[in-house]
C-alpha cells in the first residue's frame, strides 16, 4: 500500500474519530434519520434486540428487533462502551477501504484476463478510490449512524477482494457473511463465482465453470447453514429469527419510510394484491442477475457493481449506505466515465434529492404542514438518479467493450436500429 | 454533451443560456409583483366547517367588566415592574381563587453575554365536557414585545378565566398562561410542555393535553381602541394554518364589528400598493425567522397560534375583546381535529385576501434555477477549455477536485461568522460587525490572490469553481423555499448579480473593478444594514436579537446566511477579481464558439450539397 492511501486512511479515521467527539449529538441524530438508518439495519433497533437478549428474552419479541442473530453475540461479547461502538465501526469502515484498494490495485476493473480496456491508462489510483469511499458523506453518516449496513458493506468489498485474488473460499465466506447479514448480496453470487473463476491464480489446474460454479454454490450454501445453524444455537434453539430477519427483508411488514419505492407502495396497496406485487418486486430484482451475467461475461466484476447499484435502488429497505457502496465500485470505472452522457444531470439530481428529502421529512413530520408525499416524491427522484446513472455505466461499459474490440469505431457516433 | 448532449453541442442553444437564465430572473421577479393582483390572489375563507366562526352568543358583559377593572387595578398596582416572585404570588393566588390549578416555571437564558430571567405563572381549566387529551391556550406577557406593561391584556386573561369557569361547554382544557415577558417566556413553557427544555428552564408541575391552538392578548393600554392587529409569523417563516387567522379576521369583523389589519399596514385601503407592501413586509418578516410575538415560540410545535394586538383609538372596549375571545375560543373548542384544513404555506395581501404556495411558490424557484442554468453553462463551458482532446462521444474530462475542495472549504468558513455573532457579547458586538465587515471588503480579493499564487489554478478550474459554486447556490435555494419561500426569495434576489460577477473576470481588469465594487452592494453584511435601517435600529441590537434568536428561539436563518449566502458572496468576488491574476482566456472561448458555429455551418452546407 503507498504513501497516499494510508494518509487517505488516516484522514478518514481522523474525521470520524473528531465528528463523533466533537458533536456527541450528531450519532443518535444521524440514526434517527429515515434516510440512514432502516428497520432493518437500524442501531436504535440493535440496541433493543441486545437488551433483551442480554435479559435472557428473545431479541425478536415485540417486532422491532430485525438483524442477525449473530450481530447479537458479537456486540455482546464487546465491552459496552460507546468509545469501542465507534471504534468497530471505523475499523469496518478502514477494512471496506483496505479491500477497494486492493481491488483497485489489481486493475481488474480496466482489464480482466478476457478483456482489457482501451482505456485503462486512465483509471483511478487506488488512493483515490479508496478515498471516494471513506470521504464519501453517505459513507460518513452512515458510520456515524452505526448502522449494521456497515458490516455488510465491508462483508461485500472483503469477498469482492478476496475473489479478484483468485482466493475462491475466502470470499465465498466473505459473501455467506454478507448475505446472512443482509440477504440481498445473495444476488451477486453468480458473478463472484464467475470472478473468482476468472482470477484463479493457476490455469494449469483450472477445472471447467461448471464444476467450479457447483462446488463454490455447494460452498457458499454450506456457510450459510452453518451461520444459520450457529444462529440457531444462539438464539437458544429457535428458528423465530429467520422470519423475524430474512421474512422481513422479503415480506416489508414493517412500513417506516426509507430512500426506497417500496415502503409508500405497499401502504397504498389493498392486501388482496399484497402478495402478487411482494413476489413481482422481489423477481424484480432477481431477473437482472442472469442478463447482466451473460451481457458482461468479461466482466463479472462490473455485474456485482451493477446488481448492487439496482439494490441500493430497489431492495426492500435501501439507506443511502447501499448508495454510497455503488459510487465507490463505481470509482473503480472512472476510465469509462467520459463514456457517461449524464453525469452532470444525474449528480445534481442526486444533490437535489438529498438536500429536499430532509426537507421534506421536517415538513411531512415535524412542521406538520406536508404530507408523505412530499417524502415520496423525492424517493422517486433520488431513485431516477440512481437509475440515470446505472444505465448510464452500463452503456458505458458496453460502448468501451465495443471499441476495445472495433477499436476503428472509437469516437463515431452510434445508433442502435 | 452534458444535458441534452445533442441540444447544447449547438453553439446556439448554448448562447441561449444567458439569456434564458436572464429571463427566469425578471419572471420571477414579475411573478412576485403580479401577485397582488385580483386575478392571482384568493379571498380568504374558512375551510374547516367546525369552526362556525360568530355563530354563538357571546356574554361576556355587564358585571364582568367590573371584574374586568378590579384586576386591572391589581395590575397597575404591581406594575411594569415588579418583581417575577411578585407577580407570581398575585396572579397565582387569583388563580387558586378561581378555583384553578396553578403551576409556576422559573426560566433563564443567557444570549450574547446578557441573561434573560423570569417565571411563568399558569392556571389549568379541566375541561367539564373533555378528557384532558386536548387544550387550548390563553397566553399573555406580563410585558410586551415592546417592554410595555400588558395591564388590559392581564387583566381579560384574569377575568376571563374567571369567566370560562363558570361554563360547562368546554370540551377541550383551557390553560391560561401569564409569562413575565414575551420573548423568552413563551419558549421556556411550551418547551417544558413537551419536556423539550434547556438546562436552566424548569419542567412543568401541571400539564394538560396536546395543545391544539393558542392565542395571545397584548392590550397595553386603558383606552379604548379601534382595531386589532393580528400576528401570525412563526420562528423560522413557519405559518399558523390559515382557518385560525380567518377565523379571527371573520369573528372580529362580523360579529363584533371591528377592523383587523396585520404587518403594520394600519391604514390598509386594499388597492395595489397596500397589498404589496403588505406582502413585503410579511415577506421580511418570514425572512428574517424571528418571533413577531408570544405566539411565535408555539408555531414550531405544530400548534396554531395568533397574537390579537390592539391599535389605535376608538370606541371598542375590554368588553368588545372579551366578548371575541369568548366567540374565538368557542369556536376553537368545537374543533374535532387538529387544524389541517386550510393552508400552511400562504403570503396575507390583506387581512381577506391571500396567495396559497402553488400560485407563489414558482417565483422562488424560478430565481433559483437561475443559478443552476447558469452553472450548466459554466459547466458546458469548461467541458470547452480543457487541454486534452477529447473526441467525440466522448464527455471531456474535467479536474474537480480543486474546485470541489475550494468551493466546500468557503461553505465550511462560513462556520467562523457564524459562531462569532452568536456567541459575542452584546457591548462588542457593533464593533465586531464593524471589524468584519471592513475584513470582508478585503477578504474575496485576499482569497482569489492566495488562490492564484499558490495553486496556480487553470481557466477551466475557475469555471468549475464558478459552477459548483452557482450550483450549489441554486441547490440551497430551491430546497430552502419549500421550507422557507421568504427567506430563499430574498437570498436570491440578493444573488442575482452573482452569475454576472462570476463572469467579470473575462472581461478585463476595469470590469474586474466594477464588479467588486458592486458586490459589496450586495453583500450579506449590507442586507444587514439595510435591515437595520429598516427597522431604524441599531445594528448591534439586530445582531443580539438575532444571537438571542439562535439560542432561545432556534431560529436557523444565521445558518442560511453565513453558510450558504455568504460563502456564495465570498466566490462571487474571488472569481471577480480573478481577472486582476489570471490570464485572460475568456477571450479564446469566444473564439472557439464563432469557429464551432463556422463549422456547424460549413457542415450544414455540405449535407444540403
Amino acid at each position: 500500500m503507498d504513501r497516499r492511501s494510508i494518509i487517505v486512511i488516516l484522514t478518514a479515521v481522523l474525521l470520524r474519530l473528531f465528528l463523533f467527539t466533537i458533536f456527541p449529538a450528531l450519532p443518535d441524530l444521524l440514526t434517527s434519520r429515515v434516510e440512514i438508518s432502516t428497520p432493518v439495519t437500524s442501531y436504535k433497533r440493535l440496541k433493543e434486540g441486545l437488551y433483551l437478549y442480554e435479559h435472557g428474552l428473545s431479541p425478536y419479541n415485540g417486532g422491532v428487533f430485525h438483524q442477525a442473530p449473530l450481530l447479537l453475540a458479537f456486540f455482546t461479547a464487546l465491552p459496552s462502551s460507546s468509545i469501542i461502538t465507534n471504534l468497530v465501526y471505523i475499523l469496518a469502515d478502514v477494512q471496506s477501504a483496505l479491500s477497494l484498494i486492493q481491488i483497485a490495485n489489481t486493475g481488474v476493473s480496466a482489464s480482466t484476463p478476457l478483456h482489457t480496456s482501451s482505456r485503462k491508462d486512465n483509471s483511478l489510483p487506488a488512493w483515490a478510490v479508496g478515498a471516494a469511499f471513506l470521504l464519501n458523506p453517505f459513507t460518513v453518516a452512515t458510520c456515524l449512524s452505526r448502522s449494521t449496513l456497515v458490516f455488510t458493506n465491508t462483508a461485500i468489498l472483503t469477498a469482492i477482494a478476496r475473489a479478484v485474488n483468485g482466493e475462491l473460499l475466502p470470499g465465498i465466506l466473505a459473501l455467506a457473511m454478507s448475505a446472512y447479514l443482509s440477504l440481498y448480496p445473495a444476488l451477486c453470487l453468480p458473478a463472484l463465482i464467475l470472478l473468482s473463476y476468472d482470477m484463479h491464480k493457476r490455469p494449469a489446474l483450472r477445472v471447467s465453470l461448471g464444476v467450479f460454479a457447483t462446488t463454490s454454490t455447494m460452498l457458499f450454501i454450506g456457510a450459510i447453514i452453518g451461520l444459520l445453524g450457529l444462529s440457531y444455537s444462539i438464539t437458544g434453539g429457535s428458528w423465530e429469527f429467520l422470519y423475524s430477519t430474512y421474512g422481513v427483508h422479503l415480506m416489508l411488514p414493517d412500513l417506516t419510510p426509507n430512500v426506497g419505492l417500496w415502503w409508500y407502495f405497499f401502504i397504498e396497496m389493498f392486501d388482496s394484491f399484497r402478495d402478487f406485487f411482494l413476489c413481482v418486486f422481489q423477481l424484480h430484482l432477481l431477473i437482472y442477475v442472469g442478463g447482466l451475467c451473460i451481457r458482461f461475461r468479461k466482466q463479472p466484476l462490473f455485474v456485482i457493481t451493477s446488481i448492487l447499484g439496482l439494490c441500493a435502488m430497489f431492495k426492500s429497505y435501501p439507506s443511502i449506505g447501499d448508495t454510497a457502496l455503488y459510487i465507490s465500485l463505481l470509482s473503480l470505472y472512472h476510465h469509462v466515465f467520459p463514456l457517461m452522457r449524464y453525469t452532470f444531470f444525474a449528480t445534481s439530481t442526486l444533490l437535489y434529492a438529498s438536500l429536499l428529502g430532509p426537507a421534506f421529512y421536517h415538513l411531512w413530520i415535524y412542521a406538520g404542514s406536508g404530507n408523505a408525499n412530499f417524502f415520496y416524491a423525492i424517493t422517486l427522484v433520488w431513485c431516477l438518479a440512481l437509475t440515470v446513472i446505472v444505465a448510464d455505466a452500463l452503456y458505458a461499459v458496453l460502448r468501451d467493450e465495443w471499441e476495445t474490440e472495433r477499436p476503428e469505431m472509437r469516437g463515431k457516433d452510434v445508433m442502435q436500429i | 454533451m452534458a444535458i441534452i448532449p445533442l441540444a447544447l453541442r449547438s453553439a446556439k442553444l448554448f448562447r441561449l443560456l444567458p439569456a434564458l437564465s436572464a429571463l427566469f430572473v425578471l419572471v420571477g421577479i414579475a411573478w412576485l409583483l403580479v401577485l397582488p393582483l385580483d386575478d392571482y390572489s384568493r379571498r380568504t375563507y374558512i375551510s374547516e366547517n367546525a369552526l362556525l366562526p360568530g355563530s354563538v352568543h357571546t356574554y361576556f358583559a355587564g358585571s364582568e367588566q367590573n371584574v374586568f377593572q378590579a384586576y386591572r387595578e391589581e395590575v397597575k398596582a404591581l406594575g411594569r415592574d415588579a418583581s417575577s416572585d411578585d407577580i407570581v404570588a398575585r396572579i397565582g393566588d387569583i388563580f387558586k381563587g378561581q378555583g384553578l390549578k396553578v403551576g409556576v416555571q422559573k426560566y433563564k437564558y443567557t444570549a450574547s453575554g446578557k441573561d434573560y430571567e423570569g417565571k411563568n405563572v399558569y392556571a389549568v381549566l379541566e375541561a367539564p365536557r373533555g378528557d384532558a387529551t386536548e387544550s387550548m391556550v390563553l397566553v399573555a406577557g406580563w410585558r410586551n414585545m415592546d417592554d410595555v406593561l400588558n395591564e388590559s391584556g392581564v387583566a381579560l386573561v384574569l377575568a376571563l378565566a374567571r369567566y370560562f369557569k363558570r361554563w360547562s361547554l368546554w370540551s377541550k382544557d383551557v390553560i391560561f398562561l401569564i409569562t413575565s415577558d414575551s420573548r423568552a417566556g413563551p419558549q421556556a413553557w411550551v418547551d417544558a410542555y413537551h419536556d423539550m427544555q434547556p438546562q436552566n428552564v424548569s419542567p412543568l408541575p401541571v400539564k394538560s393535553g396536546a395543545i391544539q391552538s393558542v392565542v395571545v392578548l397584548d392590550y397595553p393600554t386603558s383606552s379604548s381602541f379601534d382595531s386589532i392587529h393580528i400576528l401570525y409569523d412563526g420562528i423560522n417563516g413557519q405559518l399558523p394554518n390559515l382557518d385560525l387567522f380567518n377565523t379571527a379576521v371573520s369573528i372580529a369583523g362580523k360579529q363584533m364589528d371591528i377592523h383587523t389589519t396585520l404587518q403594520e399596514m394600519y391604514s390598509h385601503n386594499d388597492g395595489y400598493s397596500s397589498r404589496l407592501h403588505t406582502m413585503l413586509r410579511g415577506m421580511v418578516n418570514q425572512g428574517l425567522g424571528h418571533a413577531t410575538g408570544p405566539h411565535s415560540s408555539f408555531i414550531p410545535y405544530h400548534i396554531d397560534a395568533i397574537t390579537l394586538q390592539v391599535s389605535g383609538h376608538g370606541y371598542h372596549d375590554e368588553v368588545s375583546m372579551g366578548r371575541l375571545l369568548e366567540s374565538l375560543f368557542r369556536s376553537l373548542n368545537n374543533l374535532l381535529e387538529h387544524f389541517h384544513q386550510s393552508f400552511f404555506f400562504y403570503l396575507l395581501l390583506g387581512a381577506r385576501r391571500f396567495v396559497s404556495i402553488g400560485t407563489y411558490l414558482p417565483s422562488a424557484m424560478l430565481l433559483a434555477s437561475s443559478f443552476t442554468l447558469s452553472a450548466i453553462r459554466l459547466w458546458v463551458q469548461s467541458g470547452r477549455t480543457t487541454t486534452t482532446i477529447t473526441p467525440a462521444c466522448e464527455t471531456p474530462q474535467r479536474a474537480l477536485l480543486l474546485p470541489t475542495v475550494f468551493t466546500l472549504l468557503l461553505h465550511l468558513l462560513g462556520a467562523i461568522p457564524l459562531y462569532l455573532f452568536n456567541t459575542t457579547t452584546s457591548t462588542s458586538l457593533t464593533t465586531t460587525f464593524t471589524n468584519f465587515t471592513l475584513l470582508t471588503l478585503l477578504l474575496p480579493i485576499a482569497i482569489s490572490y492566495l488562490l492564484h499564487t499558490l495553486l496556480h489554478p487553470t481557466q477551466h478550474q475557475l469555471t468549475l469553481i464558478s459552477c459548483i459554486s452557482l450550483l450549489l447556490l441554486g441547490l440551497f435555494l430551491a430546497a430552502l423555499a419549500t421550507l422557507n419561500f421568504s427567506l430563499s426569495f430574498l437570498i436570491a434576489v440578493f444573488a442575482v448579480p452573482y452569475p454576472l460577477a462570476h463572469a467579470a473576470a473575462g472581461r478585463g481588469k476595469c470590469a474586474s473593478a466594477f464588479w467588486v465594487l458592486l458586490l459589496q452592494v450586495v453583500a450579506p453584511t449590507m442586507a444587514l444594514v439595510g435591515v437595520a435601517k429598516y427597522w431604524g435600529e441599531e445594528v448591534g441590537l439586530i445582531l443580539e436579537e438575532a444571537a438571542f434568536g439562535w439560542v432561545v428561539w432556534r431560529m436557523w436563518t444565521q445558518v442560511v446566511v453565513w453558510c450558504v449566502w455568504w460563502p456564495a458572496w465570498v466566490c462571487a468576488g474571488v472569481m471577480a477579481c480573478s481577472g486582476w491574476w489570471g490570464k485572460v482566456v475568456e477571450k479564446k472561448m469566444e473564439e472557439v464558439e464563432v469557429r464551432e458555429e463556422k463549422e456547424e455551418k460549413k457542415e450544414r452546407k455540405e449535407k444540403e450539397l
